[in-house]
C-alpha cells in the first residue's frame, strides 16, 4: 500500500489455496468498499467456500495474502474475527438452547458487554421477528427463521464485515425475501456483506458481483455490468414442439446451451447474426415449426451459463488482450 | 480486557454445557444414578473376605470314627458348601458336571493309617480353572486336617499310661524341652496391619470409585467436543473471537464439576454401606481434582483425534479397556510383569489408585502422594494443551 493512500476495506491479493495436488482458489484478488453488498457467484466445488475460510482465518491460503480493514486475514485473524460476523452453509448453532439462549451465548462469546447485550438482543429480536419464538429452542425453528437466527447471532456484535455463505440455500421465495431485506438493511447500516450463492436471481441483488469458475476470478462488475456484454449475444426462438426444440437445437454449431424460458428457446450463441442467417437459408430440423425469433434481454442465469460454458471468459481475454 | 473477554466466554461455555447436558435428561440420569449402581454392584462383588461357601462333595470311603470326626469339622467349617451328590466308588469324579468346586475323599483305610503309623493323605480333587481359589482351597482343607490333628494329638496325650510320663522324667531336661515343644503345633502369630478385617473392598473401593468416574469424564468430554465438530458449531465458534484454550476450559470444567460431585457421593456411599474409611478429606480433593481434570483432558485429547462422538466413543473403549486391567484398580501392580507394568504408568487411574490407597490405607500424608499429583497435574496440563492446540488442526 502506498503512503497516503486509504486503505481498501477488503483487499484480497493472489490468495491460492491448494488441497495437496489440487487447486480449490488459484491467484484470486478482489477489493471490496465498506457498505457494499457483494455477490460471490460460481457452481459448486469453485472454490467459495475456500475463499471464505481463508477469510474467516479458518484455513491459511497457500500463497498470496488478504487484508480486511488493514488487518491480515492470517496473522490478524483474532483481531478481524470481532469484526466479522460468518453464516456458515448448514445450520450452526444449538439445536437444543432456545433463540435466547443462543444469543446470548454468542453474545458472551463475541464479549459484548452485559449491559448493551441485552439491550442489542432485544433490538435484534424486534429486528428478526423472533420476538415470539424466544423461548422456543433452535431445533424446531422453520429453515426460514433459523436462517434469521444464525443471521442474528453473527451480528451480535455488529460486525464491519458478513459473511453468509449460501444463505437462501433451501428457502422459499418469501423467507428469501426477508433475508434480502434483512442484508439491505445491514448495508445501509454500515455493514459490508459478502454473500456466496449460485442462485442468479439472487446475484442480480447485489450491488457488485464476481464469478468464481474452478477457482479462478473469471469477472467482477455490477450485474448490469455483466449482463451488458451479453447483449445481442442471446436469442429468443418461437419453436414447435418445444422440448424436442430444446434438445435438437442444442447440437448447433455456434450455440452454447439451449434453455426454456417463458415458452421460448433461448440460446447463447457465439455469433447470432450469422447463426440466423444460416438457418434461414437452411432449417435443419424438419420436425420442428420454427414461428419467430427476437434478440433476447440477458439476465444473470445467462451470465452463469454464458462463463459455464467459457464463452465470457475467452471474450474477456481477447479484449484484455 | 482481552483476558477477560476469555474468562467470560470460558464461562457461557460451560454453562451452556451445563444446559445441553439439563436438556439432554437420559445422559443426566446415567451420569446421576449409574455410578452409585455401579459402586454398589462392583463394591459386592469385590467385598468378600476369606473363602466362604465353596460347593463340595466330601466322599467318605474309610467309614471309621476318624473319618466320621473329620467329617464333622469340615461340615463345621464355613470354607464348604457340602452338596448332597453321590458318587459311585471307583468312577472318574465330574467337577464341573455337578457344578462342583472341590471334592474331598476320605480314603478306604484312611484310621488304620493313622493308628498303623503309617497315615495316608487325604485326596482332594480341585478344579484349577480358577487359579486363584484353588490353592486357597487347598491351604483350607490343610488347615482343617492341622486342626484335627491337633486334636487327636491332645486325646493322645492325654490317654497315655503313667509309666510314659514317668519314664520322661528320666530324660535330660533339654530333651523333655525338644520333646515337647515338637509335639505342640507351632503357629505364627500375624498382626494384620492397615485392612485387619482382610476385606478387599477396603483395597478396591479407590480402583471402583476412580475406574466410573474414568470412564464418564473421557466420553462426556470427547462427545461434547465431537458434537460440536459435528454440529458445525465448532467452526462457529471458531470465526469468534473466543480462543481456542477457553474453549477446552470451558468444555473440561463442567465435567470435572459434575465428575467431583458424584466421587463425593460414591465416597460416601462407600464410607456408610461398605464401611471404608475415608481419611483427610482435603487431600483426597485435590487428588480428585487433579485424577478427574487429567482424566477430562484425556477425553479433550481423543476428541482432538475424532471427528464424530461415535469415533471418540470407539477410542475411549480402547483406551479405557487396558486401564481396567494394567492400572491396579483391582490388584496390585506390583504383581504385573515388569514388562506390563510400564504400561500402567500410563493410564492416570494408576496414580489414582496409588494415592487414594496411599491416603486411607496408610493414612499417608502429602510426602507420600506428592508424585502422583505432580504427574496427574502434568498429564492434565498435556493432554488439554494438545486437545487446544489440535482443536484447530483438525478441520471439517
Amino acid at each position: 500500500m502506498r503512503r497516503g493512500e486509504k486503505p481498501q476495506f477488503l483487499a484480497f491479493n493472489g490468495l491460492v489455496k491448494r488441497y495437496g495436488r489440487r487447486i480449490a482458489v488459484d491467484n484470486l484478488s478482489l477489493n471490496l468498499q465498506p457498505g457494499e453488498v457483494f455477490g460471490f457467484l460460481g457452481p459448486n466445488g469453485a472454490g467459495k467456500t475456500s475463499t471464505i475460510r481463508m477469510l474467516c482465518g479458518l484455513t491459511r491460503s497457500s500463497a498470496g495474502n488478504g487484508t480486511v480493514l488493514g488487518f491480515d486475514i492470517w496473522n490478524d485473524r483474532f483481531e478481524i474475527r470481532s469484526r466479522l460476523g460468518y453464516v456458515p452453509q448448514q445450520f450452526s448453532l444449538y439445536a437444543d438452547l432456545t433463540i435466547l439462549e443462543n444469543l446470548w451465548f454468542f453474545a458472551s462469546v463475541y464479549g459484548v458487554p452485559k449491559q448493551s447485550a441485552d439491550c442489542r438482543i432485544q433490538a435484534l429480536l424486534a429486528q428478526l421477528d423472533l420476538f415470539p419464538y424466544r423461548r422456543v429452542r433452535a431445533g424446531h425453528l422453520s429453515g426460514g427463521f433459523k436462517q434469521l437466527l444464525a443471521i442474528g447471532s453473527a451480528i451480535l456484535h455488529k460486525p464491519a464485515l458478513l459473511v453468509l455463505d449460501e444463505p437462501t440455500s433451501g428457502l422459499d421465495p418469501c423467507n428469501r425475501q426477508t433475508i434480502w431485506n434483512l442484508l439491505y438493511e445491514l448495508s445501509q447500516e454500515g455493514t459490508t456483506v459478502f454473500v456466496t450463492t449460485h442462485n442468479m436471481d439472487e446475484a442480480d441483488r447485489c450491488t457488485r458481483v464476481g464469478f468464481l469458475y474452478s477457482g479462478k476470478l473469471l469477472a467482477i462488475g455490477s450485474p448490469a455490468q455483466l449482463k451488458e456484454r451479453l447483449v445481442n449475444q442471446i436469442l429468443d426462438f418461437e419453436v414447435d414442439p418445444l422440448i424436442a426444440a430444446q434438445s435438437s437445437m442444442r447440437d448447433l454449431p455456434g450455440v452454447f446451451g439451449t434453455r426454456l424460458r417463458s415458452g421460448k428457446i433461448r440460446l447463447l450463441a457465439d455469433d447470432p447474426r450469422n447463426l440466423i442467417a444460416e438457418l434461414r437459408q437452411h432449417w435443419p430440423f424438419p420436425a420442428l415449426a420454427w414461428h419467430a425469433y427476437e434478440f433476447g434481454v440477458p439476465d444473470m442465469d445467462d451470465v452463469f451459463e454464458a462463463f459455464r460454458c467459457g464463452i465470457l471468459a475467452a471474450k474477456l481475454e481477447s479484449t484484455e488482450v | 480486557m482481552k483476558f477477560l473477554v476469555g474468562k467470560r466466554a470460558f464461562i457461557a461455555v460451560a454453562l451452556k454445557e451445563l444446559l445441553h447436558l439439563w436438556r439432554d435428561r437420559r445422559i443426566l440420569m446415567l451420569v446421576i444414578f449409574l455410578p452409585p449402581v455401579f459402586t454398589l454392584l462392583l463394591g459386592h462383588a469385590f467385598e468378600e473376605g476369606p473363602l466362604r461357601n465353596v460347593p463340595a462333595i466330601l466322599l467318605d470311603q474309610d467309614h471309621s470314627a476318624a473319618s466320621q470326626k473329620f467329617s464333622a469339622l469340615l461340615r463345621s467349617s464355613e470354607v464348604f458348601n457340602l452338596q448332597p451328590v453321590t458318587v459311585g466308588a471307583g468312577s472318574q469324579i465330574e467337577l464341573s458336571a455337578n457344578n462342583l468346586t472341590a471334592a474331598v475323599i476320605i480314603p478306604r483305610g484312611w484310621e488304620k493309617g493313622l493308628h498303623n503309623g503309617d497315615p495316608i493323605p487325604l485326596d482332594l480333587v480341585l478344579d484349577g480353572a480358577d487359579a486363584n481359589t484353588a490353592p486357597e482351597i487347598q491351604g483350607a482343607v490343610q488347615a482343617i486336617l492341622g486342626e484335627y490333628q491337633s486334636k487327636a494329638l491332645e486325646s493322645m496325650i492325654d490317654s497315655l499310661p503313667d509309666e510314659v510320663f514317668d519314664l520322661g522324667r528320666q530324660l535330660p531336661v533339654s530333651v523333655r524341652k525338644d520333646f515337647s515343644s515338637s509335639m505342640s503345633p507351632w503357629g505364627v502369630k500375624a498382626s494384620i496391619l492397615y485392612n485387619p478385617d482382610l476385606k478387599f473392598i477396603h483395597f478396591v473401593m479407590p480402583g471402583i470409585v476412580g475406574l466410573i468416574l474414568q470412564l464418564f469424564t473421557v466420553t462426556l468430554t470427547a462427545c461434547s467436543i465431537c458434537r460440536e465438530r459435528e454440529s458445525g458449531t465448532l467452526t462457529q465458534l471458531q470465526v469468534t473471537p473466543i480462543h481456542k484454550s477457553a474453549i477446552i476450559i470451558g468444555k473440561v470444567l463442567p465435567y470435572l464439576g459434575i465428575a467431583l460431585c458424584v466421587e463425593a457421593m460414591l465416597f460416601f456411599l462407600g464410607q456408610e454401606h461398605f464401611h471404608v474409611a475415608f481419611r483427610s478429606p482435603i487431600l483426597l480433593f485435590g487428588l480428585s481434582f487433579v485424577f478427574l481434570l487429567s482424566t477430562s483432558g484425556l477425553g479433550a485429547f481423543v476428541s482432538s483425534f475424532s471427528r464424530t462422538q461415535t469415533q471418540a466413543i470407539q477410542y475411549s473403549v480402547f483406551f479405557l479397556l487396558p486401564v481396567f486391567l494394567l492400572s491396579g484398580a483391582f490388584a496390585p501392580i506390583s504383581q504385573l510383569p515388569l514388562g506390563v507394568r510400564i504400561f500402567s504408568y500410563a493410564f492416570p487411574l494408576t496414580y489414582f489408585c496409588h494415592a487414594c490407597r496411599e491416603i486411607n490405607l496408610y493414612g499417608g500424608g502429602i510426602a507420600r502422594v506428592i508424585w502422583d499429583f505432580v504427574l496427574l497435574s502434568l498429564s492434565a496440563l498435556l493432554t488439554c494443551s494438545i486437545a487446544a492446540y489440535r482443536l484447530r488442526a483438525v478441520e471439517v
